[in-house]
Formats: structure tokens, C-alpha cells, sequence
């Protein structure tokens, strides 16, 4: 089967996605620093 | 295993080869962005022209790298392969939805009140504005459609939806589509300072960038150069115009089939849910996960410094996707258009701005 994923749905998951890692501490303020 | 299937494989296997090469190119120059942004940032007066380093934000650099780069990757005939790491829209999608776990949902609420209304008077403004200058100038019903579409709601993405709509040709859409990418850059870095030389107050900036600038990316772009609060009203008002996406396709596919095409089948309604921009959902969810204060400030910090990586990413790929080949096939006229209702919608969104942003719903920040 295969499964299309919409450009518009990726970009909200993966958005979420480096949200909880921001949220359970894995990604830190001194890695990101811009 | 067929030849088919084989050749599937290979197909799909050599786009993620190519996506991973376009990644780690825009990747590279957007190092390469914040490397000159921190060089720059803290010299107080450049070139002894006045002009402090810190105006100078990320976004020129990385547009402007971005667009120094193509020319060198398509001379070296590498454009083209690594294309499908060049994605402007998912990188400014992802970052939006980081945005929002910056943003209270009761500023949310108090700016889209003010961004519903503003959108629908520019946007309806300006796309009969440009339809009939389109048709003043003689431009056929399918470009008229795709540029009006695209200069009244948010640029590249409402001009590929648009042409879906009315079944528009694919170098029409190439064709608008660097028509905004050639105006949006430019007006990127004029409209903050525009905005700065007449003293404008962040939200009122921020809406009339909103309601200008056509592409999103480049939208975002002027919020970041001109100020924190302007880029969140800048992206509140431009995913509000967003919305509008679906419900103009769908309008779009009723006239042309109905009226040019003279069909008595009529669209189906779930087009406006179809052409919906889901990121708004992920903005909104985000935004309350943060006024329900479950994000502490270290946590913050490092999901606004992943939203800085997400746009600087999508303002390199804003600079290497833009594309002049079509522009000679098309001629000169849709250009002339598109420069003059660009300067109507310039000067109607500020008086609507000031109008709503600034005396009618001043977003309290």
C-alpha cells in the first residue's frame, strides 16, 4: 500500500516532533543557539 | 521482481539520494547565513554609511545566499538533482508551528480578529483589482486567475492551489511563481525599512507585512528583520490570509466550470477542506500547549532557536528555487500587472494596518 503523506501534514508533525524533544530535554537551548 | 518495480525502486531510492544532497547544500549556507549574521551583528555603523550591523538579520543573508548559489549549482549542472532538498514551504510550515509555542493563544484571538477582517477586505480587494487589470491587459482567464489568486492570498502555494482550481498550464504557474519570489525578496528588506522610516508601531508592521509581502517565507522574513512582536503579527495575519486558501479554490473551480467552461457538474465542497493549510492547526495547538504553561524557559529557548534553523533554512531555499526561464515565453505584460497591483496592495494594506492594527484592535503584546 502505498501511504502519500501531505507536505502540510509532514511539516505539523515534524514541528511536533522537535517540539516534545524540546520538551523532554533532549534538544537544549546551547545546541540550538542561533 | 518486475523491471517496473525495479525501476520504481531506483527512482525512489536515487530522490532520497537527491533530497539528502539539496539538504546538506541549504543546510551548509545556512551555517553559512548565521556565520555572517554573528559577523555583522555587532558592528555599530557599516561602511561608515550609518547603517548598524544589526538590521543586517539572517533572513538577507540566507535569501541572499540562496540566490547567489543557484546560478554557481546550475553552471555545475547539480540544481536540478539536488532540487527535492529544496524545500522553501516545509522548512517555513515546520518553523510556524514552532512559532506558535511562542506565542500566547489570547494574542492569537485579539490579532485574527483584526487579521479576519483585514484579510478578507485585501483579499477581495486586490483579486478583483488584478482580475480586471488582468483582463485590461488582455492575459488569458487561466494566468489572470492563478495571479490574482496568488498576489491576494499568500503567494507560491495559493498559485499552485489556484491552478489546480482552473486548470491553468504548468508554465503559467512557473511563471507567477517567480514573479513572486522576484517581488517577495526585495520587498523582504524594503517594507521593514519603509516601516522603521515612518516610525510604525511592531503589530501595525507586522499586519501591513502581512497583508503585502505575497509569499509567506518572505512575510516572515520582514517580521524577523524588523522585530520580535512584528514577526508573530506578520505570521498571525499572513496563516489567517492562508486560510483562505481552500475557500477561493473552491470558488475558483465553481466559476471556471460552470461560467467558462460551461459544465453542469458542479465542484465538490471538501476542496476547501483539501486545500486547508493544516500548520495553522499545529500553530494553534502549539500556542495553547504554551499559554497552558507547560514549556519552561530553558525549553522555550530551544524550540525558538529550532524555529530560527527552520526559517533561515526556508529563506536559502527561497533564494535557490527561484527560476527566470519561463519569463521570456510569457512576454512583458503580466509583469506590468503584477508590479502594479503589488503597488496597490502595498498602499491599501497600510492604510488597512494602521486602520486595524492600530486604532481599531492595537494587539497588546
Amino acid at each position: 500500500m502505498k501511504v502519500k503523506i501531505n507536505e502540510d501534514w509532514l511539516a505539523t508533525i515534524l514541528g511536533f516532533v522537535l517540539l516534545i524533544l524540546a520538551l523532554i530535554n533532549v534538544v537544549t537551548p546551547a545546541w540550538m543557539k542561533f | 521482481m518486475t523491471t517496473s518495480v525495479v525501476k520504481q525502486e531506483k527512482t525512489s531510492g536515487s530522490t532520497v539520494v537527491q533530497f539528502l544532497v539539496g539538504l546538506v547544500i541549504v543546510v551548509a549556507l545556512a551555517f553559512l547565513s548565521r556565520w555572517l549574521k554573528n559577523q555583522v551583528y555587532g558592528i555599530k555603523d557599516l561602511f561608515g554609511l550609518g547603517i548598524p550591523g544589526k538590521v543586517l538579520e539572517y533572513p538577507l543573508w540566507a535569501a541572499l545566499l540562496g540566490l547567489i548559489a543557484n546560478p554557481i549549482l546550475k553552471a555545475l549542472k547539480l540544481h536540478s538533482f539536488a532540487k527535492p532538498g529544496f524545500r522553501t514551504e516545509l522548512f517555513l510550515k515546520i518553523g510556524l508551528v514552532l512559532l506558535g509555542a511562542g506565542i500566547s493563544f489570547k494574542v492569537i484571538v485579539t490579532a485574527a480578529g483584526g487579521a479576519i477582517i483585514q484579510g478578507i477586505i485585501m483579499v477581495a480587494a486586490v483579486y478583483f483589482f488584478s482580475w480586471w487589470l488582468g483582463g485590461k491587459f488582455g492575459l488569458p482567464d487561466t494566468l489572470r486567475a492563478v495571479m490574482s489568486t496568488a498576489i491576494s492570498i499568500c503567494g507560491v502555494s495559493a498559485a499552485i492551489a489556484a491552478a489546480g482550481s482552473v486548470m491553468a498550464k504548468k508554465e503559467e504557474i512557473t511563471y507567477v511563481t517567480a514573479l513572486v519570489i522576484i517581488t517577495a525578496l526585495p520587498l523582504m528588506v524594503i517594507a521593514p525599512l519603509l516601516a522603521g522610516a515612518m516610525n510604525m508601531p511592531e503589530p501595525v508592521a507586522g499586519a501591513w507585512f502581512g497583508g503585502n509581502v505575497d509569499t509567506t517565507a518572505a512575510v516572515v522574513g520582514a517580521g524577523t528583520i524588523y522585530g520580535e512582536t512584528a514577526q508573530k503579527i506578520a505570521s498571525i495575519v499572513k496563516s489567517t490570509q492562508n486560510v483562505l486558501i481552500g475557500l477561493v479554490a473552491f470558488l475558483l473551480a465553481l466559476y471556471f466550470t460552470t461560467v467558462v467552461e460551461g459544465k453542469k457538474e458542479k465542484p465538490s465542497a471538501s476542496i476547501i477542506w483539501q486545500r486547508f493549510p493544516k500548520f495553522v492547526l499545529g500553530f494553534i495547538v502549539t500556542s495553547l500547549i504554551f499559554t497552558f504553561g507547560w514549556i519552561n524557559k530553558d525549553q522555550g529557548s530551544a524550540i525558538a532557536g529550532m524555529k530560527d534553523w527552520a526559517f533561515c533554512l526556508a529563506f536559502v531555499c527561497m533564494g535557490l528555487e527561484l527560476e527566470v526561464a519561463g519569463f521570456k515565453k510569457m512576454g512583458w505584460s503580466p509583469v506590468i500587472v503584477y508590479l502594479i497591483v503589488t503597488v496597490f496592495n502595498t498602499l491599501l494594506a497600510l492604510g488597512i494596518s494602521w486602520l486595524i492594527f492600530g486604532w481599531l484592535f492595537p494587539a497588546a503584546l
